[in-house]
């Protein structure tokens, strides 16, 4: 693994690239800080948008795009949460707690500055700790076999299903849905066509890019529609005024700091819990650690940093059980597998193995990308903070024809249009109706494999699966009797983390 | 009464349970009739048949939707549908209705005067009344994600009448080389 972290610096500063690589990374952050500061207007969404143009680029110049765009959405939530109190993301709301009185007293770029470096410390720190612990992770992962991974793919998907939905069997169902849904085209072992109903258009499968898109972004824009104003805010002042954070400020912040990307980190590593949570946590812990706990919610730079430093911690993390064992935790992470699968590169052990160079060379681009994401958030903090100024009424058509757009290029079939469209409804349906649909989308994304992993180990079994299983295969035995208790024991952690957060909030 | 206290149980958990119990049970039926038969048993022995799979999936929809629909009486959730207002319905119907004029006007107009239109008359019903800005933003957009997908990424969009103005061999400098889905390593 350490000749593939070597391997990934040389690919990343390869002269004939390095430079696009950047502007590409750059471009992502910009955009991500940009839509982030718009309220209503999330990071999925952003970063289901824009999944086209990772699609036909090189996956050096494509993933770091999008990674980009998770990093600079989570932080330009902050920036009208600060000044408004109108949190960009749902990641910023711990953030309105302590950065809009902070405004009210005339310390509005304080406020801003500071959820900037802690943004940027916490992604940082948590990157870090994402490429040590990648490594060895990867490394174990290797020794695993069909068996093995038809087990993991099975207890992943169980448990971000227990997870992400606040009742368990509507996750599941949601998860079976999306089995279903990539169950039609063909199946992964031979290649037979099915569930296809006749209808030449799905022959080879539901178009992942449009599905995608569907089920991430329309749903947002509908949303948005559902009430007719021309602008986010009709008026407001976002001047960012006051005297800048002095190092000393910073200084009696970095104990903050410090514990908030821990907590950021492990939430991250957890699937299903995300960035909003993390917040919360960062935030709570911060307060109670404080000496002065009655100033939090009254304008303390501690509590702004301790939000923003646990919820960008989050974003490195989220990659650990992606990269190693294919598993997305969240529903952003969802949209970075379908940018690997498009480029061939499947999540997981073997990506490791076969593309380990070139998962470091991401990884290590991620690090600089924070030197980066310092600079532009300086450098625009003004821009963004005039961003909620922008008409609404125009905003909406274009991010729905950036939407069409992205679902055309992907075959040039007006059918992939319907698609789209139909995933856009459902999704919009789902969410009121509180069934989530990133169970779904995994389901729709990781079934092939755990199919294809499944009948390998069916193959394998010669006719005797619990017996092969259970004498042969130890590892796939023991994370078959684990994935219930395991499931038992995050979704009762999910619940409390869940619940502690709607108490802080 | 008996009417009475259904109705009050019945929600629309237990109605979306029932459609999905429904699904699995027609999913497991209609597997057979709708997987292809193999010509050569590649992969396929004995004991892995192709519809195994697929009725997994089946029977798990219909055993978590008998789950869901004796949950449905227990969960306490909000029917958000049904809470939407007047104005809230209208503005999503009347977008899924330009949506769908968007999609004939886009694949026989071409993308930048389909999404022109579109982005005229979605703003105009949304509120907007400057309609100079309306206007560059509706030609001056599509026309930057039509030369951005087109000549940047290679991909196509509908291109009438832009590939009259801007010759189809056209491509953006040299770099483009490195990105597109060549392989640089």
């Amino acid at each position: 693994m350490f000749e593939s972290f070597l391997g990934g610096f040389a690919i990343l500063f390869n002269p004939e690239t390095v430079f696009m690589t950047f502007v590409w990374m750059a471009g992502g952050l910009f955009l991500g800080m940009f839509v982030g500061a718009l309220p209503g207007f999330t990071t999925l969404m952003a970063m289901a948008i824009l999944l086209p143009i990772s699609f036909f680029i090189h996956p050096l110049f494509g993933i770091p795009f999008l990674i980009g765009i998770y990093k600079g959405g989570i932080y330009g939530g902050s920036i009208p949460a600060i000044l408004i109190s109108m949190p960009g993301t749902g990641a910023a709301v711990a953030t309105t707690f302590d950065g809009p009185p902070l405004t009210k007293k005339g310390q509005a770029r304080k406020a801003l500055e500071i959820a900037l470096y802690s943004s940027v410390s916490g992604d940082l720190a948590s990157d870090i700790i994402t490429i040590a612990l990648i490594g060895p992770i990867a490394a174990v992962a290797l020794f695993m076999g069909p068996p093995e991974l038809a087990a993991i793919l099975f207890l992943a998907l169980i448990v971000i299903s227990a997870t992400s939905s606040g009742v368990f069997v509507k996750g599941l169902l949601m998860l079976a849905l999306g089995l279903f849904f990539g169950m039609i085209g063909q199946d992964p072992i031979g290649a037979l066509s099915r569930f296809s109903f006749g209808m030449m258009d799905i022959e080879a499968g539901i178009p992942l890019l449009p599905m995608l898109i569907g089920v991430f972004a329309l749903p947002e824009i509908f949303i948005g529609i559902e009430r007719r104003a021309t602008h986010f805010i009709q008026s407001s002042d976002l001047r960012v005024t006051g005297a800048r954070l002095t190092f000393a400020e910073f200084k009696s912040c970095i104990r903050t700091i410090v514990r908030s990307t821990f907590i950021g980190t492990g939430i991250g590593m957890i699937p299903g819990v995300g960035q909003v949570v993390a917040a919360f946590m960062g935030y709570a812990a911060a307060k109670s650690a404080s000496k002065t706990p009655e100033k939090f919610g009254k304008g303390e730079l501690e509590g702004v940093a301790a939000a923003e430093a646990a919820n960008n911690a989050v974003n490195g993390p989220t990659l650990v059980p992606l990269l190693t064992l294919g598993i997305p935790g969240d529903n952003l992470t969802v949209i970075l597998v379908g940018a690997f699968i498009a480029h061939g590169l499947r999540p997981g052990p073997q990506l490791m193995q076969q593309q380990g160079d070139l998962v470091f060379a991401i990884l290590i681009a991620m690090i600089f990308a924070n030197i980066m994401f310092l600079f532009i958030g300086k450098v625009c903090i003004p821009f963004f903070a005039k961003v909620v100024t922008i008409r609404k009424s125009l905003l909406l058509p274009l991010t729905l024809i950036f939407a069409f757009a992205g679902s055309w290029v992907f075959r040039s079939q007006p059918f992939d249009l319907a698609v789209l469209v139909f995933f856009g409804g459902f999704g919009y349906i789902a969410r009121k109706l509180h069934f989530d649909v990133t169970p779904m989308a995994m389901g729709f994304i990781l079934g092939p494999t755990l199919e294809y992993s499944f009948g390998q180990t069916v193959i394998l079994s010669a006719g005797n699966l619990p017996g092969y299983v259970f004498v042969e295969r130890p590892f796939t035995a023991a994370i078959l009797v684990l994935t219930p208790i395991f499931t038992f024991l995050m979704w009762r952690r999910t619940m409390r983390l869940r619940q502690r957060f709607d108490q802080t909030s | 009464m008996n009417q009475t206290v259904l109705s009050r149980q019945l929600n629309f958990n237990s109605v979306a349970a029932i459609v999905f119990t429904t699904i699995g049970a027609v999913l497991f039926f209609i597997a057979p009739s709708q997987i292809d038969e193999p010509l050569i048993k590649i992969g396929y022995g004995t004991q892995l048949s192709p519809e195994l799979f697929p009725r997994l999936v089946a029977v798990s929809f219909f055993g978590l939707g008998i789950w869901l629909l004796i949950a449905s009486f227990q969960i306490r959730q909000r029917n958000q549908l049904r809470e939407l207002d007047r104005e809230a319905i209208t503005n999503v119907i009347v977008t899924l209705i330009l949506m769908a004029g968007y999609v004939y006007v886009m694949v026989y107009l071409g993308f930048v005067i389909g999404s022109a239109l579109m982005i005229l008359v979605m703003s105009t019903y949304f509120g907007n009344r400057n309609f100079l800005l309306a206007g560059v933003v509706a030609v001056a957009v599509p026309v930057i994600i039509f030369v951005l997908f087109t000549k940047v990424l290679i991909t196509s969009l509908p291109p009438f009448p832009v590939d009259e103005v801007i010759p189809s061999h056209w491509i953006i400098y040299d770099p483009i080389k490195y990105i597109s889905n060549h392989s640089i390593i």
